[in-house]
């Protein structure tokens, strides 16, 4: 163990020894190196020291730089929270809007309709004359609404006007001055379906004699005027009850419909049964005093009977015929009778063409002219010029239409002679739509009647709504 | 024209005679009335519930009438006549609104409207129930709302 150390100890003194020779000899050694190398070398260092603070002046750029496009990253992540934040808070404000909005469900069909429900609808016309021997004339025809109301399923209230202008008269009745507006209850009715065939309806009624008043009236016609017949021989309505319905023939359209009818019927306009006197627009059940009366005995019963048949698969094919009736006591004793017979039908060929007339007969009794038999039809067509499938503008808007009417043996009480009357019309309609049609025709007249109309041009624009 | 004829003959011109064919008259229009109310009621009274029930047995099994018509054409059996297809709301309307005027869209009137309209143009066209509720639905369900 002591040899170990002493070992040791020996070389630890030669490194000490070697270390301090080499410390002592090496500026010995350095000192061989020439100027010119130390001068390379210093220059050397000096352009890596150069070339060290550049680097540190381009990293301390591009450390400040980076330091930029960190704040730059951080304003931009704060300006992306706010817009999302900004369309999370639209998003949660459209739902909201849209919630707001949103209308209520549709409901089914059922609970839709079971309410009740008022509707305005009806017609008005404005009309533009030239009769020869008049001065031609603009006229507000006729304004008409239609007001009604549905109580549930099966019943329903309506109601009909008409209202007119016409001119006054100066205190002296010499010459027309101001104006006056009629404003007449046309029907007033109404109706309780009862079952699948038999519906009851009270009220002022449109008369079932033949299917005018009920289907053709108004803008519904195709000729600005009534049917001189339908005006002057029969009533249009009349206060009463009614039983109507109607009973399917199969499954393929065909069907016979009825109507039965009880109204006061018409009156005499002096009480008594002259020829002259016979009303047939009075009669309301409400006398002028007050009373509710009907100003005869007994009240009119009438009835109509129809038959509908469409051709078979032929849409717009069809043809309906009818036959109805009316009578009862006019005068206030109750000693004549007042009836009216009428046939109707109608002929649809296609969409295109239409064919519709009526019959009419009346008689009634009276005190001076005994039985008084009067009489008129009108037959008319129309056909819509659509169906020649021309490329002509406008043309497929137009339907030509022609009338032929008469009205015999019309009583005119201030001469006490019956006159004949005879009117061909022709003219035409442009449907500018469905619903706003302008109609437009030429009527000559025939007549042995001095006070009857000359012949016309009328032109009127009808709007159904 | 054959009531005013009959009437005519009976009442002529001679006032008296008028006066006493007064009742022969009415009871003309009478019976007619009583006719056509008896047309009316007795489908009412006898058979409404048995077509009801027969139509509405054939709404609810209209596929299976269908496939038993497919299997009658292929037999041979030259007396059974298919059915007839009853008509649609769609035809029916285009067989009846366009009688009296132009045709309304289904587009400008709502459900609701429909209903109280159709329940009008039933009453004054006079045209069967079952025909009008077919039109109804048809407008319905093509209406604005």
């Amino acid at each position: 163990m002591k040899m170990t150390l002493k070992a040791n100890r020996w070389m630890f003194g030669l490194v000490a020894a070697a270390c301090t020779l080499g410390m002592t000899l090496t500026p010995c050694a350095s000192a061989e190196v020439s100027d010119a190398d130390f001068n390379a070398l210093k220059e050397m260092v000096q352009k890596l020291a150069n070339q060290m603070q550049s680097m540190q002046q381009t990293n301390l750029a591009a450390e400040q730089a980076h330091e930029k496009d960190l704040q730059e990253i951080q304003q931009l992540k704060e300006k992306l929270a706010e817009t999302r934040q900004m369309a999370t808070n639209a998003e949660q404000k459209s739902i909201e809007a849209a919630e707001a909005q949103q209308l209520p469900p549709r409901q089914p069909l059922d609970e839709a309709t079971v309410n009740h429900n008022f509707m305005m609808l009806g017609d008005a016309e404005i009309q533009f004359v030239k009769a020869s021997g008049q001065n031609a004339a603009f006229e507000m025809a006729d304004f008409a609404p239609v007001f009604l109301y549905r109580a549930g399923d099966n019943i329903l209230f309506e109601a009909g006007f008409d209202t007119t202008l016409q001119n006054g008269q100066n205190a002296a009745g010499t010459h027309d001055s101001g104006a006056s507006t009629t404003f007449n209850l046309t029907f007033a009715q109404m109706d309780y379906v009862m079952n699948d065939y038999v519906t009851f309806a009270g009220g002022e009624l449109l008369l079932p004699l033949g299917t005018y008043s009920q289907r053709n009236a108004g803008w519904l016609n195709k000729f600005p005027d009534d049917p001189l017949a339908v005006d002057a021989l029969i009533p249009e309505s009349g206060i009463g009850a009614e039983l109507l319905g109607a009973i399917p023939l199969g499954e393929d359209g065909k069907f016979i419909n009825y109507s039965v009818y009880g109204v006061n019927g018409p009156s005499s306009s002096d009480g008594f049964g002259t020829a002259g006197a016979l009303d047939l627009g009075g009669n309301v059940g409400t006398t002028s005093s007050g009373a509710n009366a009907n100003l005869h005995t007994d009240p009119s019963g009438g009835g109509r009977v129809g038959l509908f048949v469409p051709f078979p698969y032929k849409p717009h094919y069809d043809v309906e015929v009818g036959i109805s009736g009316q009578s009862g006591q006019w005068d206030d004793a109750g000693n004549y009778l007042w009836t009216a017979g009428v046939l109707d039908a109608a002929l649809h060929l296609g969409p295109n063409f239409e064919a519709k007339g009526e019959f009419i007969e009346t008689q009634y009794g009276s005190s001076d002219k005994g039985l008084v038999r009067q009489q008129g039809w009108y037959v008319q067509a129309g056909y819509k010029l659509a169906g020649l499938n021309t490329e002509i503008p406008f043309v497929n808007n137009v339907e030509i239409v022609g009338r032929y009417d008469t009205l015999l043996n019309a009583y005119d009480s201030g001469n006490a002679t019956f006159y004949n009357t005879r009117r061909t019309s022709v003219g035409g309609i442009y449907y500018f739509t469905s619903t706003l049609l302008f109609e437009g025709d030429y009527e000559f007249y025939e007549s042995n009647d001095p006070g009857q109309f000359s012949n016309q041009l009328v032109l009127q624009l009808s709007l159904g709504f | 024209m054959v009531v005013a004829n009959f009437i005519c003959h009976k009442h002529k011109s001679n006032m008296n005679k008028f006066k006493k064919s007064k009742k022969p008259i009415a009871a003309m229009f009478a019976s007619v009335a009583v006719t056509a109310l008896m047309i009316g009621l007795s489908p009412a009274l006898y058979s409404a519930d048995t077509k009801s029930d027969a139509l509405q047995s054939q709404t609810n099994s209209a596929p299976a009438q269908t496939n038993s018509v497919t299997l009658e054409a292929k037999t041979p059996a030259p007396n059974i006549v298919a059915p007839k297809t009853p008509l649609t709301g769609a035809e029916l309307y285009s067989i009846h609104c366009n009688r009296c005027h132009p045709e309304r869209y289904p587009t400008e009137r709502t459900g609701a409207q429909w209903k109280t309209i159709m329940l009008h143009m039933q009453v004054r066209a006079n045209i069967p129930v079952k025909q009008a509720n077919l039109i109804l639905q048809y407008l319905q369900d093509n209406s604005g709302r």
